[in-house]
C-alpha cells in the first residue's frame, strides 16, 4: 500500500513538473539565442512583441527572459546564461570594471534618459532649486541610473551625498513616502514620476544632465564569445533594434501599442512615456557622439568611464577602469553601415 | 539556531549517565572539536572551490577577499567610513535594535494571545484561522502595505518584525496551555485553588518551557525577515547592506552581511537557551 502511494505521488510530481507553463515553442534541433530584457519602454520590447527576431532568424530558437535590474542581467551574463541583454549604463560600467570584468560588448543604445527621469521637489517642502536640497530627505532607488543622476545633479550645485539625506526607495515606495510627506524630493522615473509631478515640480531632468555631459542610457550588450562566433546574428539583431527605433520615430502609435502589450500599460500612457524619453535614430547611434564607427569607438566610452569613476567613488568597485577598457568594449563592427542601411 | 527546538539538552542529563571521568572528558572534547572541525572543512572546501576557478569570482570569491571586505566594512579607510557611511557594528546594532523592539512587541502580544486562546476555547476558534493566515504570509507580500500605512522610517520595519514574531509565540503558548496536565489542575482545584490560582500556579508554569521554545522560534522568524524589513530605506542596517551590495553585484560584502546575520543569530539563540535553562529548570521534569 505504502509503495503504491509513493509511486502514485512520484508519478503525479513528474506529471506536474512536465506541465510547466511554457509558450516558447522551442524546437530541440535548433540552437537557442538567449535574450535578457527589462520592462523599461524601448525598442527591445517592440522587437519582442512583433517577433521580428523570430522572423529574421528562422533557424534559431529565441528565448526571451525578463529581468528586474541590471545587476541580475550582469549575474546572468557571468553565468553565461545570456547572449544578449538590456541594461543601464551604470550596471554596464560595473560589469566592465574589475573585479567583474564581464566579457561582453555594448552593441546598441536602446534609449537615453530624458524627461522620463527627473528630480522632483514636493510642493510645501520649501525647495525651489537644487541648492535648497541641503539637509533635505531625497528618495531614489539606490544603484539605479536615477541614483547616479541625482548625485551628478547635486555635484553640479556643489553638494555631495553627505549634505543631504539619501533614502533608498523603489519608485512605488517613493510615491507612498511622498504622499505621506516623509520625503522632500525624489529622483524617480515614469510612470510613477507623473504622479509626483502633480504635487511637485521638476528641479532637473536627465535630459538636462545629458546635455551637461552626464547622460544615463539603456544599452544592449552582447556576450563576447557569442559575437565572435555569430557576427551575422549580431548584425541581424542590430538591424531589428534599428528598425524598432525607426518605428518609434515614424509611427509612434504602433510602437506604443507593441510596448504597451509587453508591459501592461495603456498605449496612451506608453505614448506619453515615449515622448519624454530620448530615442536616437540609427544614424545617431552610429555617430561619434554614441557608439561611433568601426575602429573609432564613440563618446559612449567616456560616459561609461565616468560611470565607472562614480562607482569607485561610491566604493562599490576598488577603482575605475581606464578609458581603453570601455573603448575596447564597444561593438563597432561594420558601423555605421551595419545599422543605417 | 539549534536544530533541536523543543528539547534543550540539559548538560547534567547528558553527562550523568556516563559518570566515568574519562568518558566525560571525551564527550566535552568531541563537542568542542566537532564544530571547529566542520568550520575548518568548510573553509577548506570554500578555498578549494574558489581556487579551482569553476565558478566566477562573483559567485565564489576567495575567503581572503571576503575577509578583506569585512575589514573594509568594519573600519574607516581612505577617508571612507565602513559601508555607506556606517561601520559593520553600526549596521548590526541598528538591525538588532529593530529586531529587539519587534520581537518584544510580537512576543508579548503573542504570549498573551496564546494564554487567552489556550484558556478560552471560543477565542481560540475565532482567532486560530487569522493566526494561521498571518503565519502563511511571506513578509515581502505585505511589506509594501506597511510602507503605505506607516511610512519609511522605523515603524514599518518594527511592525513587520513583530508580525513575523507573533504567530510562533502565540501558537506555541496556545498548545502549551492546552496541554497543561489535567491531573495537576484537578488536584489543585480539589485542594481549594480558585480558577485564577490554577492558571497562575499550575497552567503557566507547565506551559513556560513550551512558550520559551515558541519565543526562540519567534526570534528566528523575526531574524529571517530582516532583509525583507530593510528592503526600503534599510541603511544603516545589516539587511539593507546585503540588499544594497547585491544591487552592485558586490558579492564579498553580501557574504560579510550574511555571516554577520548568521553569527549574531547563533549568539542570540545561545543566549536565549541560557536564559531558558535558568528560567525554566523544570523543563521535562513534570
Amino acid at each position: 500500500m505504502k509503495l503504491k502511494a509513493l509511486i502514485a505521488t512520484l508519478a503525479a510530481t513528474l506529471a506536474l513538473a512536465g506541465c510547466s507553463v511554457d509558450h516558447s515553442g522551442d524546437q530541440a534541433d535548433k540552437p537557442t539565442i538567449r535574450i535578457g530584457y527589462q520592462s523599461f519602454p524601448s525598442g527591445d520590447l517592440i522587437v519582442k512583441n512583433n517577433k521580428w527576431l523570430e522572423e529574421a532568424l528562422p533557424n534559431y530558437n529565441i528565448k526571451w527572459t525578463k529581468f528586474d535590474s541590471g545587476a541580475d542581467v550582469n549575474t546572468a551574463f557571468i553565468a553565461k546564461e545570456l547572449d544578449f541583454g538590456a541594461l543601464g549604463s551604470s550596471p554596464v560600467a560595473r560589469g566592465l570594471s574589475a573585479p567583474l570584468n564581464i566579457p561582453y560588448k555594448v552593441a546598441f543604445v536602446l534609449d537615453v534618459a530624458g524627461d522620463n527621469e527627473a528630480l522632483v521637489a514636493r510642493n510645501g517642502s520649501g525647495v525651489n532649486t537644487i541648492a535648497d536640497l541641503k539637509g533635505k530627505r531625497i528618495g531614489t532607488p539606490f544603484a539605479s541610473t536615477a541614483h547616479y543622476s541625482l548625485l551628478a545633479a547635486l555635484a553640479q550645485n556643489g553638494l555631495s551625498a553627505k549634505d543631504v539625506q539619501l533614502v533608498d526607495l523603489q519608485p512605488q515606495a517613493i510615491l507612498a513616502a511622498w504622499d505621506r510627506g516623509d520625503i522632500d524630493a525624489a529622483y524617480s522615473w515614469l510612470p510613477s514620476l507623473d504622479q509626483l509631478r502633480k504635487t511637485g515640480k521638476d528641479l532637473i531632468t536627465s535630459r538636462q544632465l545629458a546635455k551637461d555631459g552626464k547622460p544615463t542610457l539603456d544599452l544592449g550588450a552582447v556576450r563576447d564569445e557569442f559575437a565572435d562566433a555569430h557576427p551575422d546574428v549580431v548584425d541581424i539583431w542590430r538591424q531589428q533594434e534599428a528598425r524598432a527605433l525607426n518605428l518609434i520615430h515614424d509611427d509612434p502609435a504602433a510602437a506604443a501599442k507593441a510596448i504597451a502589450a509587453e508591459i501592461g500599460l495603456s498605449p496612451d500612457e506608453v505614448a506619453g512615456q515615449l515622448k519624454q524619453g530620448v530615442y536616437l535614430t540609427p544614424e545617431q547611434v552610429a555617430s561619434p557622439e554614441w557608439l561611433g564607427a568601426e575602429g573609432k569607438p564613440g563618446n559612449i566610452a567616456v560616459n561609461l568611464q565616468s560611470a565607472s569613476q562614480f562607482l569607485a567613488d561610491q566604493k562599490q568597485i576598488p577603482s575605475a577602469a581606464p578609458l581603453q577598457t570601455f573603448q575596447d568594449a564597444i561593438y563597432t563592427k561594420g558601423l555605421p553601415g551595419a545599422i543605417t542601411q | 539556531m539549534s536544530v533541536f527546538v523543543d528539547i534543550a539538552p540539559d548538560e547534567s542529563l547528558i553527562d550523568s549517565p556516563a559518570a566515568v571521568p574519562s568518558g566525560k572528558w571525551r564527550g566535552r572534547v568531541t563537542r568542542a572539536a566537532l564544530p571547529l572541525l566542520s568550520l575548518v572543512v568548510f573553509f577548506g572546501v570554500w578555498q578549494l572551490v574558489a581556487v579551482s576557478g569553476i565558478w566566477n569570482q562573483t559567485f565564489v570569491p576567495y575567503p581572503s577577499t571576503v575577509w578583506r571586505a569585512s575589514l573594509d566594512v568594519s573600519t574607516t579607510h581612505d577617508g571612507v567610513r565602513g559601508y555607506a557611511g556606517y561601520l559593520l557594528w553600526e549596521h548590526l546594532y541598528m538591525t538588532l535594535r529593530r529586531v529587539f523592539a519587534g520581537v518584544l512587541i510580537g512576543v508579548v502580544l503573542g504570549v498573551l494571545l496564546g494564554l487567552v486562546m489556550g484558556s478560552v476555547s471560543w477565542v481560540r476558534s475565532v482567532l486560530e484561522p487569522w493566526l494561521t493566515f498571518l503565519r502563511a504570509l511571506p513578509p515581502l507580500a505585505y511589506f509594501f502595505l506597511l510602507v503605505i500605512w506607516l511610512g519609511i522610517d522605523e515603524a514599518p520595519k518594527i511592525t513587520l518584525l513583530a508580525l513575523a514574531a507573533l504567530p510562533p509565540a502565540a501558537v506555541a503558548t496556545t498548545a502549551a496551555v492546552v496541554a497543561a496536565p489535567v491531573g495537576l489542575q484537578e488536584a489543585a482545584r480539589a485542594l481549594g485553588a480558585s480558577k485564577r490560582q490554577v492558571i497562575r500556579d499550575v497552567v503557566v508554569p507547565s506551559a513556560l518551557p513550551e512558550t520559551f521554545t515558541g519565543i526562540r522560534l519567534a526570534v528566528g522568524m523575526a531574524y529571517s525577515s530582516v532583509v525583507a524589513a530593510e528592503l526600503f530605506n534599510g541603511l544603516p542596517g545589516i539587511g539593507g547592506l546585503v540588499k544594497d551590495a547585491s544591487n552592485y553585484n558586490n558579492t564579498p560584502v553580501v557574504l560579510v552581511g550574511i555571516f554577520a546575520i548568521g553569527i549574531s543569530g547563533l549568539v542570540i539563540d545561545g543566549l536565549l537557551r541560557a536564559v531558558e535553562r535558568r528560567a525554566v529548570p523544570w523543563r521535562g521534569k513534570i
